[in-house]
Order: structure tokens, then C-alpha cells, then sequence
């Protein structure tokens, strides 16, 4: 062969493995061998994923699973349920270190700081604060709506909150609780800080994506998605904002002068609604699942076709890619979940 | 390679406070009906939609013994259902309450409004609960309770053991002048059958549009109308109840003014008048009833001489109004020639037990109430010309910017020029659902269009139906 080529990649099967519920999130663990897997009918399994493939039932939260987020540097988990508790799990002996309930309203979102020192939760309108251990830290104001998500920025010294109408940023550096709050008319489902801490992005429920730039607080808005933009997510080196509200992804690059003004990347392909993506930590690729049973690799500047497309065997609910970007576990809506490793053709 | 599930149908429960709505939850959840139903009391009645995320202080959940889970959300709605709906083996149905005076209409919008929603929700119909025994006084006083009516694709008519008869004629025949397409069920204790209430498919546009024919009729000034084969002599012509001669007072025989009826009320009566027209037909069969009807309309028409009681009717034809303010009134329908005669009623009969004493109908028939007590009624308009599509747009998108709030339910099937297969249509607060249906085929093409609201003006719905008629 002549002449450069430039590498492919693929996505190859490496195993599946059986959960006996509604497969609605997972997450890995620092090192990768681990998954924690949240059901929609409330069970809490535990998967090891390195040499062999197995899964566990460890635990349920009665009626369903709503959250489910592993703490940095640590082998624990935390999981939230529509029974309105919140448990923390030992991933190495499989069992529940603590199990509370913070309010009668569910916890319906969950985020773990950067350096795994403090668990956020948002429980109908109050978002509280937790150390690892599960203990109180402190609460914040009940909100004027419905808190839906939050994130912590990449440094950790600042919590995001979407809210109906704003999203409220809560610094919690050095336990100094101040709020800055960006408002904009509408239900806001997502908050996202892009890496490099320029920008926050929310996906609302009139069809737009809204975005702040941080420093000017400048802001502007994305229109004409199908629907409700649900899923949002920043490349790892915060220059594509992924958003999708139907059957496409839609890729903002804000390099050079930003995206006001210009086309997005448009990812078609998909058959039928986008329910899951993920961005690469440390590269350039994005997996999308939808409920065409279509698991697909994406590079934006191949924007045109998918990398690879893989066929499972239903509905995709979640796809996350392990911390290294080696592999992705794939979810599917009937329960079975799939290893892929990302391999160079 | 997508499998499309259908829809979960999804039924929203309304009625007023201690209608009988959570007796008829418990049934759903505690008897052994075999569905798998998930029964949500939505507090309040608000919802998720775009533009709010409420949520209060409790939201609870639990599964019962047969099945069926029940949760209370004070709050989030479109969340919950979205949680719902992550499992493997989906719900048969969704109940929706909402509790107290809430209106349902924005939780039913939610299921026009919110994409994800309408992909995995189907709303079948709405369930209004009605308590028999304090109807006429709440309808009266509040709003809300012929809203709930208003709205609805199905009534309830619970405790109908603890009034009469004749009260439940009334009822009915209000609910019916306040929304002219539902179905009415009497009920007591909530005993109506679990699979008359869920999977009505009310919304379902592939379902045939049900629409009382009746309805669709023109209005006239009497409800009822029957013919009678009588001899010559008097007729007694009763109410029912007791009459008790010693507290009648006769004060009212002092009433002289004339019962030019035009709908309404008795403002200013002190007494109940009954307003109906005898006259002699051909013979005592449907057809002769059939033909009365212009000749009784004109009578109605004429000034009714007031017959007050034991009082006596005796020309014919003729229009009377009845004293009926006493139970057990009588009055002697007085015949000379014996034969055939129909009678024909401002109100049914059965509202105040009223009949001939020794006389059966060979043939009876009802007609749309008139009577509008309530601001709230019902407009039909069937036409069988053909529609201009472009027109047709123009006139729904004015009413919608003009009479949205006021338009609680608006249905039809349409025949639009152009095109070979129905067009149906189905909506909520003029958030609406349209499709083509099946092919009109050899079926004869007639519009039917049905409106319920508030302050709706005949005359301005003709006019903007003549708007969108194609011109040939």
C-alpha cells in the first residue's frame, strides 16, 4: 500500500452479559474493571468487566432506579431510587455501605466532585451536599423549581443546577456557597461545563440548546431541534458541543469564533430516536445508541458516516465509554449489556 | 430494524370532591381484574409541560397485591411517566386522577404537547365522576363541575341510590346540554364494569367517531315527543309524587302572563311551568310522530295558555304550560274525537314522572336538549358539502388563536374536497390530534363537527363552517 493512511476504528463485541431489568444507566469505575448497573424496576447490579464478564444483583431500590454515579478514585458507588433513598456500595466486596432517606421527594440526579470528597444530590427542589461517608454537609435554599440535573465543573469548585427558567452554579470551593444564576426563559433539562470551564450549556424543553460563555456572560441560543434537547454533552477537549432532541446529533464547534452563525456538524444515521451518547474521555470519538437497536462511532471530522455501526439485540438505553477510551458498555432496554473494545483496523 | 410498541392508553379521572373517584381506584386497585394498571393521583392537577417543573413535598409510590401500582405526584407528571415506562413488561394502562377541582384539561394536553409523551402515551379518554346527590346544588354555584363535564368523553354518574328517579332524568338531561357527545353511565358505589372505563379509545381516531345522531339534529323547543291511540273523554295527565290538597294554596292561579318560552330558566316565576303541545296525528305510529314535528314546532311558537292544576287542556292544536311546582299535579287532557294524538314536551317526562294515567306511547322519541342552563354547551354542525382544506386551516387557526380557552373539546369527521378518506380530528383546548382515516368509500360524505365551551355563539361556528366550504 501506498502513501499515508489514516487509522480506523471499530467496535468489537467483547461480551455480554445479562441484567434482569430495564437496563437505564451504568456507570464504570476509575480503573475500568468494574460497571455499576442501575434497573428501571429498581435492582442495583455489579458487573466485572476485566478478564472474565459477570454480573451480580446487589441490591434494589423499590420501583426503580433513578440515579447511579461511581465516586472518582474510590471503589463506591452511589445509586438513587424512586423509594426516595440514596445508598452508597463497597464495589469490592458487593455490598451496601449505607442506605438513607434525605427528604420524601426522590433524588432524582446525583454527581460526584472531581476528587470524590463530596456527593451532590437534588431532591425536588433542594439540592443537598454529602461527604463520602453519607454524612450531611451542608443543603442548599429550596429552589423555585424542580432541580433536574447537576454537574460539577472540571476543577470541582463549582455545581451546576438546571432549574425551570436558569441554571443556578453554586461555588462550593473551600465551602464558600455564593450562586451566580443564568437565566433564560424555559424548563432547562441539562447543565454542562465544557472542560475548559468557558462555557455552560443546557439542552431546555422548548426545542433549543442555550449556552453562557462564563467570563462575559454572553449567551446564545441553537434553535431548530425536533424536540426536547435532553442530551448534551462537551468533547473532552471542550471544542464540539453534542446535542440531540430526535433521530440526529447535532455538533456546535466552538473553535475560532464559536458557533454563532454557522452550520452545525449534523450526525445522520440513526433510524429512530437517540436515547444515549458519550464522548470519548481523552479522544476524539462519540458513541451514540438508539432505539433502532444502532450502536454507532463517531469522529467529527468524518463527520459524513459513522466510524462503525454495530447491531444489538434491542432498544440501546445507555452507552458509556470506560475512563481510558478503550472500550464502551452498551445497555439495552430488555437488559443485556455488551462490552465493546475500540479497536484499530 | 425498530420495534414499534403501540401506546400505553392512558384515562384521566375527574369529578368533583367526594364524587366517588377514589372508590372506584380502590376497585382498580384491589380487585382481581387481571391488567396490570398504574394508577397516579396527581395532586393539583399540574403537570411538566414545557414552560413548568413543579414538584411539591411527597411523592409516593407502592405496589398493591394485584399488580397495579399506585403513586401520588404532587408535581412532575411527565417525569414520573417517563420513569414508568423504564421496564421490561410495559403497564396495560395509566390512570390519571386528578384530584378535587382540578381541571383535567392540562393534564390531557399534556399528551398532545410533550413529544416524548405522545410517542409512548396514547390518552384514551376522560372520565368525569358526577355525585348525583349534590350536583344541581355544586353546578349551581361553582364552575367546575360543568367543566369537568364539559370535558369529558364518559360520565359517571355515581350514588344514583340516593336520589330519584326524576332527578336523574334531570341530571342527565343537564349533562347533556352541557356536552352533547358523552356517554353517561349510572353507577352506585362506583360499580361500573373496569373495562367500560378503560380502553374507551375516545381519542383513538382509527376507532369510528361515536356521535349521538340526536345530537347533530337541529334544535327544537321540546325534548320529547310520543303518540297516543286514546278514546274520546278525559285523560288524566300526572306527575308523580303525593299530592297533598290541604297545602295547596292557590295564590298562583293569579299568574296570567304569557309563556312565550324561549329556553332558560323561570327567573321570576314562583312556580314550575312544563311547556308542551298536543295535537291529533294520522295515526299513533313513528311516522305520524315524525310529521308533527314541524306542525308542534309552529305551535310552540304560539303563546301557551298556562293550565294551572286539575286545570284542563282542551283545544287542539295547542300549546300549555303545565303547572308542575307540586308533586302529583294532575291535569284532564280533555279528547272529543277519539284517534291518534301526539305530545310533545319542553322537557323529557321523566324529569317529573310525567305521564298519560292508563295510556302507553306507541311510539316515543327524544330530542337534543336546548336548554342551556349552564354557559357551557354543546354545538353540532353536520353539512354534507365539501371542504376547502386551505380555508378550512384558516377558519380552525382563527378559532384556536380567538376561542381556544373557551373551547373545551372539539371532535369531528370532516369530508375534505380532494381527498378520498375521512378526515378526523379530535382535541383538547384546541390542542388537537388529526389524521386521515379510513376511505369514504360508498358511505355517503357529511361533515359532523362537534364544539363544547364556554360562550360558544352558534351563529359565529356556521358562519366560519361556511367559510371553509370548497366553492365548486
Amino acid at each position: 500500500m501506498a502513501g499515508k493512511q489514516s487509522l480506523s476504528f471499530a467496535l468489537e463485541p467483547r461480551g455480554t452479559l445479562s441484567f434482569d431489568d430495564y437496563l437505564a444507566d451504568c456507570a464504570w469505575s476509575p480503573d475500568g474493571r468494574q460497571l455499576a448497573v442501575a434497573g428501571g424496576e429498581g435492582n442495583i447490579g455489579l458487573a466485572s468487566v476485566s478478564d472474565t464478564l459477570a454480573l451480580r444483583n446487589i441490591g434494589t431500590h423499590l420501583l426503580g432506579t433513578l440515579a447511579v454515579a461511581w465516586q472518582p478514585r474510590a471503589q463506591c458507588f452511589a445509586t438513587s431510587g424512586q423509594d426516595g433513598a440514596i445508598a452508597l456500595w463497597d464495589a469490592a466486596a458487593g455490598t451496601q455501605l449505607k442506605r438513607w432517606k434525605p427528604a420524601v421527594a426522590a433524588t432524582q440526579a446525583l454527581a460526584w466532585s472531581p476528587d470524590g470528597q463530596l456527593l451532590a444530590t437534588a431532591a425536588g427542589k433542594v439540592v443537598s451536599l454529602w461527604s463520602a461517608s453519607g454524612d450531611k454537609v451542608h443543603a442548599f435554599a429550596p429552589a423555585a423549581s424542580t432541580a433536574v440535573a447537576l454537574a460539577f465543573d472540571r476543577p470541582g469548585s463549582d455545581i451546576g443546577v438546571a432549574l425551570n427558567g436558569e441554571i443556578a452554579v453554586h461555588r462550593v470551593e473551600k465551602s464558600r456557597y455564593e450562586t451566580r444564576r443564568y437565566k433564560w426563559p424555559g424548563a432547562c433539562l441539562t447543565v454542562n461545563f465544557s472542560g475548559n470551564g468557558r462555557f455552560l450549556a443546557s439542552g431546555m424543553a422548548d426545542g433549543s440548546l442555550h449556552f453562557w460563555n462564563r467570563s462575559t456572560g454572553k449567551d446564545s441560543q441553537m434553535r431548530g431541534y425536533d424536540g426536547k434537547v435532553q442530551l448534551v454533552g462537551w468533547s473532552d477537549n471542550s471544542r464540539y458541543l453534542a446535542s440531540s432532541a430526535g433521530n440526529e446529533v447535532v455538533l456546535w464547534d466552538f473553535s475560532g469564533r464559536g458557533p454563532e452563525g454557522t452550520k452545525p456538524i449534523v450526525l445522520s444515521g440513526h433510524t429512530d430516536r437517540v436515547d444515549s451518547f458519550h464522548w470519548q474521555p481523552g479522544g476524539e470519538h462519540l458513541v451514540t445508541g438508539g432505539r433502532d437497536w444502532r450502536l454507532s462511532l463517531w469522529r467529527p471530522a468524518k463527520a459524513g458516516q459513522p466510524v462503525d455501526v454495530q447491531m444489538v439485540d434491542a432498544e440501546i438505553s445507555a452507552v458509556r465509554w470506560s475512563p481510558d477510551g478503550k472500550r464502551v458498555a452498551v445497555g439495552e432496554k430488555q437488559g443485556r449489556l455488551t462490552v465493546f473494545d475500540l479497536v484499530a483496523r | 430494524m425498530s420495534v414499534t410498541p403501540s401506546r400505553v392508553p392512558v384515562t384521566v379521572l375527574t369529578g368533583f370532591l367526594g364524587s366517588g373517584k377514589t372508590t372506584l381506584l380502590n376497585r382498580i386497585l384491589s380487585e382481581k381484574h387481571g391488567k396490570r394498571i398504574a394508577v397516579i393521583e396527581n395532586e393539583f392537577g399540574e403537570v411538566g409541560v414545557d414552560s413548568e417543573l413543579v414538584i411539591g413535598a411527597e411523592e409516593e409510590l407502592f405496589e398493591t397485591n394485584n399488580g397495579c401500582i399506585c403513586c401520588t405526584v404532587r408535581g412532575d407528571l411527565i417525569r414520573i411517566l417517563g420513569q414508568l415506562m423504564k421496564r421490561r413488561d410495559r403497564f396495560d394502562y395509566i390512570l390519571i386522577e386528578t384530584t378535587g377541582m382540578a381541571d383535567p384539561g392540562p393534564v390531557a394536553q399534556t399528551f398532545f404537547l410533550d413529544d416524548e409523551l405522545k410517542n409512548q402515551f396514547q390518552l384514551d379518554a376522560i372520565v368525569t365522576m358526577v355525585d348525583a346527590k349534590h350536583f344541581e346544588q355544586h353546578v349551581d354555584e361553582l364552575n367546575e363541575p360543568a367543566e369537568q363535564v364539559a370535558f369529558a368523553d364518559l360520565v359517571l354518574l355515581n350514588k344514583t341510590d340516593l336520589v330519584d328517579d326524576a332527578a336523574l332524568a334531570r341530571i342527565e338531561s343537564r349533562i347533556r346540554g352541557i356536552n352533547g357527545t358523552a356517554r353517561i353511565h349510572r353507577t352506585r358505589n362506583a360499580d361500573v364494569p373496569i373495562d367500560k372505563v378503560l380502553n374507551v379509545g375516545a381519542f383513538d381516531l382509527n376507532r369510528a367517531l361515536v356521535v349521538d345522531e340526536a345530537f347533530l339534529e337541529p334544535e327544537y323547543p321540546f325534548e320529547w315527543g310520543g303518540v297516543y291511540q286514546l278514546a274520546a273523554g278525559d285523560h288524566l295527565l300526572k306527575t308523580a309524587g303525593e299530592h297533598d290538597h290541604h297545602s295547596h294554596d292557590h295564590e298562583h292561579h293569579d299568574h296570567d302572563h304569557d309563556h312565550g318560552h324561549d329556553g332558560g330558566g323561570h327567573e321570576g316565576h314562583s312556580h314550575e311551568d312544563l311547556d308542551l303541545v298536543v295535537l291529533p296525528v294520522a295515526s299513533a305510529s313513528a311516522a305520524a310522530l315524525s310529521d308533527a314535528i314541524e306542525p308542534a314546532v309552529r305551535a310552540f311558537a304560539e303563546p301557551a295558555t298556562v293550565v294551572p292544576c286539575h286545570g284542563a287542556l282542551d283545544e287542539m292544536p295547542a300549546h300549555y304550560a303545565i303547572d308542575v311546582s307540586h308533586p302529583g299535579a294532575d291535569f284532564r287532557l280533555k279528547i272529543t274525537r277519539p284517534g291518534a294524538y301526539a305530545l310533545f314536551c319542553e322537557h323529557h317526562p321523566a324529569e317529573f314522572g310525567l305521564h298519560l294515567h292508563g295510556a302507553k306511547p306507541a311510539a316515543e322519541r327524544k330530542f337534543a336538549s336546548h336548554h342551556h342552563q349552564d354557559d357551557i354547551s354543546s354545538i353540532g354542525i353536520s353539512d354534507p358539502r365539501p371542504l376547502d382544506p386551505a380555508k378550512l386551516n384558516q377558519w380552525l387557526d382563527y378559532l384556536l388563536k380567538t376561542r381556544g380557552q373557551d373551547i373545551f373539546r372539539m371532535k369531528g369527521v370532516l369530508n375534505v374536497k380532494g381527498e378520498d378518506r375521512r378526515q378526523v380530528f379530535h382535541g383538547v383546548h384546541m390542542m388537537f390530534d388529526a389524521q386521515a382515516e379510513r376511505p369514504w368509500g360508498q358511505a355517503p360524505r357529511v361533515n359532523r363537527l362537534v364544539f363544547i365551551g364556554r360562550g360558544l355563539d352558534r351563529a359565529e361556528l356556521e358562519a366560519g363552517f361556511e367559510s371553509a366550504v370548497a366553492k365548486s
